[in-house]
């Protein structure tokens, strides 16, 4: 009874922090707050509904329903509808939105009330819809209604990242965010298109849902459905779907070579740097593939190409994050890279270690960005960490808060990301080894990148709050209040400790320690948890995955031996940035780079070469379709009618408004019709 | 026996082209209206010398309606022509060209 009650209210999960939206909007500039209190309650009222309805899937089932029906009846073949989906997965999820979304509330009382920013309602209007958009797109039970949520994401960041309009940065940077992940959403919005054209259908699946795309599509491999695949094999034909929606995801979760409009997206306020990044708009890509894994676990290529772009996502953003000057630069490639180790799990068949680290990810991000939000307000807005240092002893809290954050972020056992990076590289490691040389390239590349990540994490705690005070703010920084601080306590205790829902190297030595988020998605209703994806994974017929083990050592072996090559790494990354940033004084190193120095710098002149698409190829080829347009389409039609033009001006010469000419003519027409008549009647013969 | 009616055509004929000579070379409107009266009455002698050819009215009936019609042609080609002179101060059919083009 009680858990049917939870799922009859967890539409109000998404509706309460519209209603803070209108509140917001409405009434903000009467409230005494500006509309954070409103904001805050009903965040935290959806963190609450959130955490019922978790307790409700674990205690009894998962829960699907339709709300909405807006297209549909007798004279169409489909049915349009919005609903909600609560399963295992949706519903960590939400608690994991409404934690971090509740907390960046708080937290925007500290570094905007108490800043003195003005446009406040607007602000906490845009972030309460940010967050019921984002929600609503967790518990969309289907494609379409998730699409639509989706864009509702993307124009929320949109309007938060760009909320100084009045600045020159952060409107650019709010445009070029909408444009290039709108670019992915075009790719996204065919696959709709493509999986209700081929399904009928897009729903997700759940209990009471038989004919779920992604179940049709598994079924329609083995031969026991038949669906319309446009003259492709079924195989090929799903691989192009999944790729199609892949578009999306990669435009979101930020994924090479979509990826540049989220160092641009740092001009926004640092909440919500904090809540795009760790738990809606780049958090929605993933979570999209992991809400339809089922779909990408047929294909063996469109798996390779999630762990190809992720494994290389995650290298690259790592380096170029290893010179920047600025935290927030630091942190935003940071991001990029974490989401790419996100993005190969999925690919290398990890399901649970994906959202495992997506878990962790979004606890230890949102906090280092609140932290560096903290950092920023003591800095009285510096960003530059060359101008810090020293801070350790000014802000205790939230140096060790922020030091929970970064060693979890560098991997360091045992905080929470070391659990999570480790079982991404394991899962892609023992699928690699069992036959599959992408996977082990996907893998190598996640790996180096773990290097990487130990030394910009390192460098940038050492340069933040080590050593001596680098400018006259660090000697004196502004002091931050409990707003500030709760938020970043309660997240370093998270970030520290979130690893143990699933600490697998411990679990297999002593078998008594659970794997708690193992088990919690492997308990999914049919169709739809760990348990059918790993089947799906491992069956010949779909992706076709095997596990191999490093040489010897077996399952526990390769387990253990990957644990510590990649803690080798990330301690080795660390103590070389320890031994290079420490001391009261530390030196820029980048000029030991060489040629590389400028590459880093630039980027490596991604957005230089994206420019050039935009600007260089694509306004030519539209100039020259321009040309084309203007010259040859118009110019036929122009052509057409300037000939008749000029015929009718030629021909009304005719009418001269004489009358004798008039009658000449009419005479001379009789005339010649009578000889013409009496030469075919043979009258002159 | 009377005279044959190839004669009535011939002279019918005759006065028609008469006619049509003034319509083709003449400029004065007045002109014009006279040689259309004798096209018109050229139409009335074949229409009088068929009936009589035949041998019944019909003909001649309908060359008594040609006249009434040539009666209102003229009422109204006067008309035309009274307002051609005040216009253009002048009877001449081609100086009343303003409306071409």
């Amino acid at each position: 009874m009680a858990e049917s009650l939870a799922f009859e209210f967890a539409p109000a999960i998404a509706v309460l922090p519209f209603v803070s939206f209108l509140v917001a909007l409405l009434a903000g500039r009467y409230l005494p707050k500006k509309g954070a209190i409103a904001g805050m309650v009903a965040t935290g009222g959806s963190l609450l509904l959130s955490a019922w309805t978790l307790f409700a899937v674990h205690t009894g089932h998962a829960y699907q329903q339709t709300l909405y029906t807006w297209v549909g009846g007798e004279l169409v073949d489909f049915e349009l509808t919005f609903g909600i989906l609560l399963d295992p997965l949706s519903t960590l999820m939400l608690v994991i939105v409404s934690t971090i979304a509740f907390l960046v509330h708080m937290f925007s009382l500290g570094y905007m009330n108490d800043d003195g920013q003005t446009g406040l309602p607007r602000y906490y209007a845009e972030l309460g819809l940010f967050t019921a958009s984002m929600l609503g797109f967790v518990f969309a039970d289907n494609l379409l209604m998730a699409f639509m949520f989706f864009e509702l994401v993307g124009l929320c960041s949109y309007l938060l990242i760009g909320f100084w309009f009045r600045e020159a940065g952060p409107p650019s940077a709010a445009k070029k965010a909408f444009l290039v992940t709108r670019f992915g959403d075009y790719f996204f919005l065919i696959g709709v298109v493509g999986v209700f054209a081929t399904f009928g259908t897009s729903m997700f699946g759940g209990p009471g849902v038989d004919d779920s795309f992604v179940h049709v599509a598994e079924q329609a491999l083995v031969g026991e459905a038949s669906v319309n695949t446009f003259g492709f094999e079924p195989q090929t034909w799903f691989t192009i779907l999944g790729l199609l929606v892949l578009g999306g995801v990669m435009g979101k979760s930020a994924q090479f070579p979509f990826h540049t409009w989220l160092p641009d997206a740092m001009e926004g306020p640092t909440p919500v740097s904090a809540l795009i990044h760790a738990a809606t708009m780049v958090a929605a890509g993933v979570y999209l593939v992991a809400r339809m894994y089922g779909f990408y676990a047929l294909s063996p290529t469109a798996l390779a190409i999630i762990a190809l772009v992720g494994g290389f996502t995650a290298l690259f953003a790592a380096t170029m994050a290893v010179v920047k000057r600025e935290i927030k630069q630091v942190l935003a490639y940071s991001t990029i890279s974490q989401y790419g180790y996100i993005m190969l799990a999925l690919g290398g068949g990890g399901y649970v270690a994906g959202v495992f680290h997506l878990t962790t990810h979004a606890f230890f991000k949102a906090l280092l960005f609140l932290g560096a939000g903290s950092v920023i307000i003591a800095m009285h807005h510096n960003e530059n960490m060359w101008d810090m240092g020293g801070l350790k002893e000014k802000m205790p809290v939230t140096y060790y808060a922020f030091l929970s954050g970064s060693l979890a972020l560098a991997g360091i056992v045992p905080f929470s990301g070391f659990w999570s990076k480790d079982e991404v590289l394991y899962e892609t490691l023992v699928h690699g080894l069992g036959g599959s040389p992408i996977l082990l390239a996907a893998y190598a590349m996640g790996l180096i990148a773990v290097f990487f990540t130990g030394f910009y994490t390192v460098r940038m705690v050492l340069l933040t709050f080590h050593g001596e005070p680098r400018s006259e703010t660090a000697a004196d920084p502004e002091p931050v209040r409990w707003n500030v601080k709760l938020p970043l306590a309660v997240l370093g205790v998270l970030a520290a400790v979130a690893g143990v829902i699933n600490l697998v190297p411990v679990h297999a030595v002593v078998s008594a320690v659970p794997e708690i988020l193992h088990d919690w998605l492997y308990h999914g209703p049919t169709g739809l948890n760990g348990e059918h994806y790993h089947e799906l994974i491992t069956n010949d017929a779909f992706a076709g995955y095997t596990s191999g083990e490093l040489l010897g050592l077996g399952e526990t072996g390769t387990l253990f031996a990957s644990a510590g090559i990649s803690l080798a790494l990330a301690v080795a990354g660390s103590l070389l940035a320890l031994v290079l940033y420490r001391g009261p004084d530390p030196a820029e190193h980048t000029d030991k780079l060489g040629a590389l120095k400028p590459v880093l710098f630039n980027n490596y002149y991604q957005d230089e070469y994206q420019v050039w698409l935009a600007e260089g190829a694509t306004v030519r080829v539209a100039r020259l379709a321009d040309r084309f347009d203007r010259g040859i389409i118009d110019g036929l039609v122009n052509f057409v009618s300037s000939l008749s033009l000029f015929s009718g001006d030629r021909l009304r010469r005719v009418q001269t408004g004489i009358v004798t000419n008039y009658a000449a003519l009419l005479t001379l027409g009789l005339t010649l019709l009578l000889v013409a008549f009496g030469v075919m009647q043979g009258w002159f013969v | 026996m009377a005279v044959p009616v190839q004669y009535y055509l011939v002279f019918s004929t005759l006065v028609f082209c008469i006619g049509l000579f003034g319509v083709l070379t003449r400029r004065n409107a007045l002109f014009f209206l006279m040689s259309v009266e004798l096209m018109l009455n050229a139409a009335n002698i074949n229409l009088v010398a068929f009936s009589f050819y035949h041998g019944n009215l019909t003909g001649q009936v309908f060359s008594l309606f040609t006249m009434a019609l040539a009666a209102a042609e003229v009422a109204i080609g006067i008309g035309i022509i009274l307002v051609l002179y005040r216009n253009f101060a002048d009877v001449d059919v081609t100086s009343a060209t303003t409306l071409r083009w």
